[in-house]
């Protein structure tokens, strides 16, 4: 995959975030890493530049004194810690005393798993150091914080991913047009990685690449039909809106909050919806949101969220709509 | 309902049952039979009525059918069948009289209507058929010495299936031997209930497979729960609606699901549903304590508001009568498991390579592998090997997906 393929290899491929990869470099040139904290948006070079670091760091040697977690697979405290304890207790040998761990999602973990991976961090300094990868610092507790050299990474340059992106189109000997490449960097965001996956999935449709191609991509990918499904329980069809939910849930395994956050987003966007609705609806969204993290039934809670939705539609057309 | 017999060789099985019962009715061109009545007797849904309807069609006969709610009195029963038993039809078919679920018939009440039922047998001029599951209840003593006893056995869940094979063609569905199998066997024999789950099963679907129908197993809970879920909807009262727990034996979990599903065909007032929602919400978010705290007392509110909160709910919405469904998520659930796992083998693959968690690697890779495996095989043969994918997993990427496109 050309995500991967084009992956900077060594800190000075990476083209931004340059006060970053100044202090990143002066790391490798004193033989030393403090634990640090890499926060900013997805697809800024977060998990490119802890790589790189540790190529630089250990040359050849990086894969054994390289190892990578996250928080969204490996979830419990135990197994970060059995998995720390049995990477960090042996020495390495050479120059460089410690290993390196890349702890990657770090702010899904629950407050209870920081704590434990605190002391872990603590315990075993000498012989590993650790990179935080998150998108909020801010959900990282405070110990950790202050323990933690921080580093922001912002969103890359317009220019910096056309760059990438032409780069990238040149050597896979793809053409691709102004417009298509706009659309691209429309719908990435500014995240690196969901552009050159956009590139290589609109590439495979066909050449060369126009607005056309691009948007067809993007229509294929979003999954989550959130606006529809809000229309329909607005125009007073529950079940077809609930029916909907369940199939982003059910088969495509989209998470609830991913869907709490995408309905605020849209119920925002609405201009159908008057004002002082949308402040009632945001009150139920944060009561949806907040019990999502208590472990309720995602469908269940969601649609409760959908009820008010119809009720909303139901009021709003003066209560004369087909209930 | 449209697969009931037509002709009595589409019956199942009973095969010598039906020919007792055929000679029976044509001896009555003969001349009137010493037995004027039979007595077909058996569990329920292997083919009784079924076949007193399919052999009147195929003899063009009139049959007038009465069943247990009409036995209240002699009088009702004299207005029937008293003059019918006796004159010819006005468009000179052969006319045949049937009292079906006899066993409906009430304690005391009804025995004036028994008695009379008794003297229309005895002095009949057409062939008269008594449908009951239990012939040997005392109350029919005196009525059995004058009918023909014809018994209908279950039949096997081997001619079951084949008479479900038989409705799958008709239909256009391909089916599952194990999962005609497993309904058949479910069934116990009762052709109706078989006939019955099938349609609800596989209607409006081309393929039906074991997984979609192993749910089958709540099958004998259905009537109860439905008693249970009108009263929750229908309820005046707490006191009433919470009393619902009690009517049976219940999963509580499994019961949420019922009401759940049912909610907006039974609050169709937008204002009720969100209120019954929000009910069950409460009751969910309660659930959701239990398994984190362990603390089961706190089940009493999962009842309360799955309840009695729902039953309040009801502000403007008129009753009416509608079908309880089965929780289609619980089907979905089989169903989508082996997606999900599927969708999260696959994201593991990725993640080795792309430095992504496998959660991560569904949602935001997943997506585009599935547009380069659907259009472009040689690249994605390329990442499939790259990835380490297995047959299965190229297969389900490369699933073209139907999905509408909606302009930014």
């Amino acid at each position: 995959m050309w995500a991967e393929k084009y992956r900077p290899k060594t800190l000075d491929d990476i083209v931004n975030q340059k006060d970053i990869i100044e202090r990143l470099k002066s790391f490798v040139e004193a033989k030393n890493v403090p634990h640090s904290i890499f926060a900013g948006p997805p697809g800024t070079g977060k998990t490119t530049a802890a790589l790189c670091l540790a190529h630089d760091l250990y040359k050849e040697g990086y894969r054994e004194r390289l190892r990578e977690l996250n928080a969204s697979d490996e979830r419990g405290i135990n197994v970060v810690r059995e998995t720390v304890k049995t990477f960090a207790r042996t020495r390495s040998m050479g120059e460089i005393p410690f290993k390196l761990m890349i702890l990657d999602e770090a702010d899904n973990m629950t407050e209870d798993a920081q704590q434990a991976l605190r002391r872990t961090m603590e315990r075993f300094t000498e012989t590993c150091r650790f990179i935080l990868i998150c998108n909020y610092s801010g959900k990282i507790i405070e110990p950790i914080q202050s323990r933690c050299a921080p580093f922001r990474f912002t969103h890359l340059s317009r220019n910096d991913l056309i760059n990438r992106l032409r780069l990238i189109a040149e050597q896979e000997r793809v053409n691709i047009q102004d417009d298509g490449l706009e659309a691209i960097l429309e719908v990435s965001e500014g995240d690196l990685r969901r552009a050159i996956n956009t590139l290589q999935a609109a590439a495979s449709i066909g050449k060369p690449i126009d607005e056309e191609r691009v948007y067809s991509v993007i229509g294929r990918v979003n999954p989550v039909d959130v606006r529809e499904m809000i229309l329909l329980a607005i125009n007073g069809d529950f079940i077809g809106a609930r029916d909907k939910l369940r199939e982003m849930i059910l088969k495509y395994g989209v998470a609830g909050s991913d869907v709490v956050r995408q309905i605020h987003i849209e119920i925002f966007r609405f201009k159908e919806i008057p004002e002082r609705w949308k402040i009632k609806l945001a009150d139920v969204i944060g009561e949806v949101d907040f019990r999502l993290v208590q472990g309720a039934d995602e469908e269940v809670q969601l649609s409760a969220l959908l009820a008010r939705l119809v009720e909303a539609g139901y009021e709003m057309g003066g209560g004369a709509r087909r209930g | 309902m449209k697969h009931k017999p037509k002709s009595l060789a589409e019956v199942v099985g009973n095969k010598e049952a039906i020919q007792k019962f055929d000679s029976w009715l044509k001896s009555w061109d003969r001349g009137v039979p010493k037995k004027r009545s039979t007595f077909l007797y058996g569990p329920p849904g292997v083919g009784k009525t079924a076949s007193v309807e399919a052999l009147v069609n195929d003899l063009n006969m009139e049959l007038v059918e009465r069943n247990a709610s009409d036995y209240r009195t002699a009088d009702a029963v004299q207005r029937f069948a008293g003059l019918a038993s006796q004159y010819g039809t006005l468009s000179g078919k052969k006319r045949l009289i049937l009292f079906d679920e006899l066993d409906g018939i009430a304690g005391t009440e009804d025995r004036g209507g028994l008695r009379t039922i008794t003297e229309v047998v005895k002095s009949a001029m057409c062939p008269i058929v008594l449908i009951a599951n239990d012939p040997y209840d005392p109350r029919f003593s005196t009525l059995r010495n004058h009918c023909l006893m014809i018994e209908f056995k279950r039949p096997s869940a081997g001619e079951v299936m084949r008479h479900l094979k038989k409705i799958c063609m008709r239909e256009d569905v391909a089916a599952e031997e194990s999962a005609l199998r497993f309904i058949a066997q479910r069934s116990g024999g009762d052709v109706r209930s078989a006939v019955n789950d099938l349609q609800a099963l596989g209607q409006g679907k081309e393929r039906l497979t074991y997984d979609d129908v192993s749910w089958l197993a709540f099958r004998d809970r259905k009537e109860v729960i439905f008693d249970v879920l009108r009263t929750i909807f229908y309820s005046r009262s707490c006191e009433e609606a919470k009393k619902a727990i009690d009517m049976a034996d219940l999963d509580l979990n499994m019961l949420f699901e019922w009401i759940y599903e049912s909610i907006p065909h039974h609050l169709k007032n937008p204002r009720d549903l969100a209120k019954g929602m929000d009910a069950l919400a409460l009751a969910d978010l309660y659930r959701g304590r239990i398994r984190a705290t362990q603390n089961w007392k706190l089940t009493r509110y999962v009842i309360d508001f799955m309840t009695a909160g729902v039953a309040m709910s009801r502000g403007k919405t008129e009753p009416e009568w509608v079908p309880f469904r089965f929780p289609e998520r619980i089907r979905m659930l089989s169903k989508s498991k082996s997606e999900r796992q599927m969708l999260s083998s696959i994201g593991m693959k990725i993640r080795r390579k792309c430095h992504l968690s496998s959660v991560r690697a569904v949602k935001e890779v997943i997506p585009y592998l599935r547009i380069i495996f659907e259009d472009n095989s040689e690249v994605a043969l390329g990442i499939a090997r790259w990835l380490d994918l297995d047959e299965d997993m190229i297969e389900y990427l490369a699933e073209p997906t139907k999905r509408a496109f909606i302009p930014p």
